[in-house]
């Protein structure tokens, strides 16, 4: 016992205190929660305020001039801009509603990232004015503020008499629009936006309609999802409830692929080395292994710890925190050791029968396949966690595990009876696998030579 | 099992196959408390195979085997110090961590080990290793380090395979002089070598072994007593007379005369005394040199197996056979 545990701490620090180890599994993380704090504080450098005019050609007999005096008030664009700032919040928030304080003022700062909106002045050109001549005034300014005159003109629009009195054929026509380079695209569409609407209210009145009745009863009404339980109504969530079963089967993934890979790297490793003979001098086959299963689990469950823990800090960031629910955690932690002591007992056999890391990935294949599966079969079980596919898959070692982690984790409920059961499959699938690869161990780390195949692993473990 | 006291290693009618080569077969030895057992044998002997059946990292297909008196080796391994033939470090490991490793895999209580490493490396002349990679070091050293942690935990049974092979003279001498020492503080040793001059400056037993058959099994002394002297070496002062077969074989008890580069080598029959024929020699030629040749154990091994080209055949068979055999056991 003395002996597993010390093969177990080695193994476990000789694979956590490496440079590889830190930079690729402490990293990212680390580099995420700087990203999510530092973010909104480098969008909050706004935008320069753009300032400037708008030259008008106004084709129309001077139709235009008091609806687009009126669309380009000050205030309104200000109103506009307020406006346009809060809708996204509110489709950031749809997502993930974020109602802590901290988390709210992040999207508001992001949302309010352009700047509260250019101030523009109109400038009403004669009709006769010549359009080529008045566009080479926009090269006085990149559009960007930083200009060689005090009020420099960022857009001339060229609207034609068409546009607003149908032509010969019966139809209305569009309008030509120079802007200065670099104009912030923003800006642009407002400048758009404004003149479309003082076009489109100016061909309503020809039509003797109120412009203002036509908009109100246009407007496009909002719907609002609310999931009826049998608690009650609740916000409909979707985003949170849909990703978190796949959020929990990948933290389980990541951290059972990553202890399996370097439980392997390690055995091929003390076998190519031929150190291995060396460590069986002082122990069994089977406490070399038991030991370096039990250190990689250890390195497996460090990752699992970091990377849920870094998952749990962002949900309660972002006030999904009522999503986690502390059985939730207890099963992953089930189905964790599970599905880590499968893949290990095969990725432990697998590094004693071959000499190097190119033989183990010719064995490797069956193993990649049973973690690829979950990975393709996450968005049908987590849309469905109850259909014949899922229930069959959650009975399937080695990929029952991942299986049954998307279904406790979605919001649907699941026959209870099923965890119970998928739970002493899963550790009946574990014996079985510890039984298979102990043989294989025994045999396999004194072999050296010609690789072998699946036969001959059988062959081992009928022998043995 | 009868456990005589007397015994570090007991194996009786030990069989062990690979596929169909048989690499020991019925195998018998005892191997005394406290002696220096040489295990000596062609490449693909068996030799191997014994030790790891008495190490128990395999185990025989049938007969018994019993480790300073319990049936495994598994239930005294902290009992037993062991240099495998296939031997390694972790590269990335510094020496001094890998020795406390193993200590402490042997059992050693942490209070005073790793004290015991750094005077262990002392010992040896790598006292600067101490904080070096594995990976830094050169082969014959990173041959001493697994030798410091096969002796390491005071084992009452030490075997060492092929403990010699990779190291200069200055490291040889250094190792049979650590070797003797071990024997000297009572521990039995068993070493395996190929080289039979190994075997013959150090051991003070003998087990040779051949294709998976015991040969022989003496003490050293016994051996010679056993192999007697049967050849006179003889120089002539003059060289023409040594060209002289005839007069050579006419000797009464000579059974083979050989001359090679001025030379007389004479085989004698079986229960011929020597000193009568040197006598013999003496009063008819002059001669500049002449000596009783003991023969090596080289010379026993090839008579015991049949012959100088036999066991050059044997031997090669063997790898061919050997490596056959690891393809069988390893894959189809």
């Amino acid at each position: 016992m003395i002996k597993t545990i010390t093969v177990a701490i080695r193994e476990f620090l000789a694979t956590v205190v490496t440079k590889g180890f830190l930079l690729g599994i402490l990293l990212p993380p680390i580099l995420m929660g700087f990203a999510i704090t530092l973010m909104p504080i480098l969008m909050n450098q706004a935008a320069p305020k753009v300032q400037g005019t708008v030259a008008i050609i106004d084709r129309t007999g001077g139709t235009l001039e008091s609806g687009l005096k009126n669309a380009f008030d000050p205030e309104k664009l200000a109103a506009k801009r307020a406006e346009k700032n809060k809708k996204k919040v509110e489709q950031a928030t749809e997502v993930m509603p974020m109602q802590t304080p901290q988390s709210k003022q992040a999207v508001e700062m992001a949302a309010n990232a352009g700047g509260a909106g250019p101030s523009l002045t109109l400038e009403f050109l004669p009709p006769t004015a010549d359009a080529d001549a008045e566009k080479k005034r926009m090269t006085e300014t990149d559009g960007k503020g930083d200009s060689k005159v005090a009020n420099p003109r960022l857009a001339l629009a060229v609207i034609p008499e068409s546009s607003t009195n149908p032509n010969a054929s019966g139809k209305f026509e569009g309008y030509d629009l120079f802007v200065a380079p670099k104009l912030d695209p923003e800006v642009q569409g407002e400048i758009r936006d404004q003149i479309g609407q003082a076009v489109v209210d100016q061909r309503i009145q020809v039509a003797g309609l109120d412009p203002k009745r036509i908009r109100d009863l246009t407007e496009r009404p909002k719907g609002e999802t609310k999931v009826v339980t049998a608690e009650g109504e609740k916000k409909a969530n979707q985003a949170a409830a849909f990703l978190l079963p796949v959020g929990f089967m990948m933290l389980l993934w990541i951290s059972v692929f990553t202890g399996g890979q370097y439980l392997l790297t390690s055995t091929v490793e003390e076998k190519s080395s031929r150190v291995m003979e060396v460590l069986l001098s002082a122990v069994s086959p089977m406490q070399l292994m038991v030991g370096k299963i039990v250190g990689q689990m250890a390195v497996s469950f460090v990752i699992l710890a970091l990377y849920m823990g870094a998952g749990v800090v962002g949900m309660i960031y972002a006030n999904q925190g009522h999503l986690l629910e502390l059985m939730k955690f207890v099963y992953v932690g089930i189905y964790f050791l599970i599905s880590f002591f499968l893949i290990a007992s095969m990725m432990a056999a697998i590094g004693s029968a071959v000499n190097d890391m190119r033989e183990a990935q010719a064995l490797l294949g069956p193993v990649m396949i049973a973690l690829v599966i979950p990975m393709m079969l996450w968005l049908p079980l987590s849309r469905n966690p109850n259909s014949m596919f899922a229930q069959i898959c959650s009975f399937l070692p080695p990929i029952s595990p991942f299986v049954m982690v998307i279904r406790i984790a979605g919001s649907e409920k699941i026959p209870f009876w099923q965890i119970p059961a998928s739970i002493a499959v899963g550790l009946l699938a574990v014996w079985f696998a510890a039984w298979a690869a102990a043989k294989i161990f025994r045999v396999g780390v004194l072999m050296y030579g010609k690789p072998p195949n699946f036969p001959t692993l059988i062959r081992w473990i009928r022998m043995a | 099992m009868e456990n005589r006291v007397d015994s570090a290693i007991q194996i009786r009618g030990v069989t062990k196959t690979f596929g169909t080569k048989v690499a020991v077969n019925k195998l018998d030895l005892d191997v005394p408390q406290g002696s220096l057992y040489g295990f000596i044998g062609p490449n693909g002997a068996g030799k191997t195979t014994t030790i790891r059946m008495i190490m128990s990292i395999i185990f025989p297909d049938s007969g018994r085997l019993s480790v300073l008196g319990k049936a495994s080796a598994v239930e005294s391994k902290d009992r037993i110090g062991y240099l495998p033939e296939e031997r390694g470090l972790y590269r990335k490991m510094k020496v001094g961590a890998f020795l406390v490793y193993m200590g402490r895999l042997k059992g050693i209580d942490n209070a005073g080990l790793d004290k015991k490493v750094r005077d262990w490396l002392e010992r040896m002349k790598l006292g600067d290793c101490y904080k070096k990679k594995c990976e830094e070091l050169s082969k014959g050293m990173q041959q001493k380090i697994q030798f410091i942690s096969a002796v390491l935990h005071e084992p009452d049974l030490i075997i060492l395979d092929e403990p010699f092979s990779g190291l200069d003279p200055v490291n040889r001498r250094l190792l049979r002089e650590m070797i003797l020492e071990q024997n000297k503080a009572g521990r039995t040793l068993i070493f395996s070598t190929h080289a039979m001059f190994e075997a013959e400056q150090l051991c003070d037993n003998l087990f040779m072994i051949n294709k998976g058959v015991k040969v022989l099994d003496l003490p050293l002394s016994e051996v010679w007593k056993k192999y007697d002297p049967k050849a006179i070496l003889i120089e002539p002062l003059a060289g023409a007379v040594a060209s002289d077969h005839g007069s050579w074989s006419a000797l009464p008890g000579v059974r083979e005369v050989k001359v090679e580069n001025g030379h007389v080598e004479i085989k004698l029959a079986d229960g011929q005394d020597p000193s009568q024929i040197m006598a013999e020699i003496a009063s008819r030629v002059p001669v500049r040199r002449m000596e009783i040749r003991k023969p090596s154990l080289e010379d026993i091994f090839i008579e015991l197996v049949g012959g100088s080209a036999a066991a050059l055949q044997a031997e090669t068979e063997d790898m061919r056979e050997y490596a056959a055999a690891g393809k069988e056991a390893t894959g189809d």
